[in-house]
């Protein structure tokens, strides 16, 4: 029934294709994400390149040289993987010394946006390209995203050493990233409910706009984000499969990819989230129902809670449900205290209410 | 370095039906809507999906149907199917 295989174990097609994916990724982090970090720092005095230079020496004396003779005889599609697992690494490496994981330094998303070059021509720093034969392509990529690394490293090592960055805390957070969590839809949920730019910016261009909050955007297929109002409710089937953005939101709820669901959804809606979900959508409310193809994958922005003004980020991400960010659920009412100043757990909230 | 795109026979708000058979198209083109008439919301372009697809597939869309038209039910609910452009003709 399901005919491509989801995530990494899919066999490689096109390999133009995966390259540009990784060029453009590289590209778009060094140049939008981490450089313009570092010279934003060392205008300010936080960290000077000396800093970063005497950290690279540093690290460098304690490495093993670099094997480098295994590399000509690998093949292709493995080389090409080791592109992708490489840029993976970069861009989590990135997310680890984001200027919010740094001691004392308050950069506000306008000042990145600003450093970099987004309002003006001037700051903006040039993207490279790769060119020449697949072979070439490879080649170059492969050493650039040596390169970048390197940097990273040495940059992440200084900011140890400045105290800026905790390594303890900077080790724990590494292996938190190693899972893929649920909770980017959370993540992202709550910062589109308290950003109106990043909302605007998510509606309309998908996983580019979650390289903004630090996501790693992945490759499958395009993100379509709809919304959900207080005139419209939305839900995500995929008849035919079960595209989903996996590699953003984690796995799906087994009834996702249930036939039973497949064909009642599409069938009646209205009445298979009252029976399936115990969600009521009110009449005067409109209805559409997506079938979606691996192309772009869907998530839904669910409507904020009622009651939620004065919760933080963090705290809204957790009313955030796996089924509200398919449309078969709401999500959580916030936390309430009860008589006696405990908290009370959120509860589900029916639609309507 | 841009995709290659060829560019999009439709636009929004356009009329159009589903081709009843593709032997050659995308299979996975839901059968509720073959031979049903719909009004595209929503260009999405060629999209460069190299895990799962070889190769460019033709420009997909967002077509809504109304569950009226598909299914015959009186209602105001409606399903928005993505489809790829080499099923859909000028209603």
């Amino acid at each position: 029934m399901h005919e491509h295989v989801e995530g990494v174990k899919s066999d490689m097609h096109d390999y133009e294709a995966h390259l540009r994916a990784v060029e453009e990724d590289l590209e778009y982090y060094r140049t939008k994400r981490f450089e313009p970090r570092i010279f934003y720092l060392t205008r300010k005095g936080v960290i000077s390149l000396y800093d970063i230079l005497k950290a690279h020496f540093f690290l460098k004396s304690k490495s093993e040289p670099a094997k480098n003779q295994e590399k000509s005889q690998k093949g292709t599609v493995a080389r090409i993987r080791e592109l992708e697992d490489g840029l993976d690494d970069y861009v989590k490496g990135i997310s680890l010394v984001a200027s919010g994981s740094i001691k004392g330094l308050n950069m506000v998303i306008e000042d990145n946006r600003k450093e970099r070059g987004d309002y003006d021509e001037f700051f903006r720093f040039a993207k490279k390209e790769h060119p020449g034969s697949l072979e070439e392509r490879i080649e170059k990529l492969e050493q650039d995203i040596q390169d970048y690394q390197l940097l990273l490293d040495a940059f992440t090592y200084a900011l140890i050493q400045r105290g800026l960055v905790d390594e303890g805390e900077l080790k724990k957070k590494r292996e938190a990233l190693s899972v893929p969590s649920v909770w980017n839809g959370g993540i992202i949920v709550a910062k589109a409910w308290v950003d109106p730019t990043f909302k605007a910016e998510l509606l309309e261009k998908g996983r580019e706009a979650l390289r903004e909050i630090e996501i790693h955007q992945g490759r499958l297929g395009k993100l379509g984000v709809v919304e959900n109002t207080d005139s419209v409710h939305n839900v995500v089937v995929c008849t035919l499969c079960s595209c989903y953005p996996y590699d953003l939101l984690g796995d799906t709820p087994w009834w996702y990819k249930h036939d039973i669901y497949k064909k009642r959804i599409i069938e009646n809606p209205r009445r298979t989230l009252e029976e399936m979900f115990g969600l009521k959508i009110s009449p005067e409310m409109e209805l559409r129902v997506h079938d979606s193809t691996s192309d772009v994958r869907y998530m839904i922005l669910p409507r904020r809670p009622k009651d939620t003004e004065g919760m933080t980020e963090k705290e809204l991400a957790q009313l955030v449900t796996v089924d509200s960010l398919i449309g078969a659920g709401e999500p959580l009412n916030p936390p309430r205290q009860d008589a006696k100043g405990h908290e009370v757990q959120p509860t589900p909230r029916a639609r309507g209410e | 370095m841009a995709v290659e795109a060829s560019p999009s026979r439709f636009r929004v708000g356009d009329r159009v039906v589903v081709k009843r058979e593709n032997p050659s198209g995308n299979p996975r083109t839901p059968h509720y809507v073959r031979g049903k008439s719909g009004v595209i919301t929503l260009v999405h372009g060629v999209i460069n999906n190299p895990v799962d697809h070889r190769g460019l597939y033709p420009p997909l869309y967002t077509v809504e149907f109304s569950l009226r038209v598909v299914f015959g039910r009186e209602t105001k609910d409606s399903l928005w199917v993505d489809v790829h452009e080499e099923w859909l003709e000028v209603a």
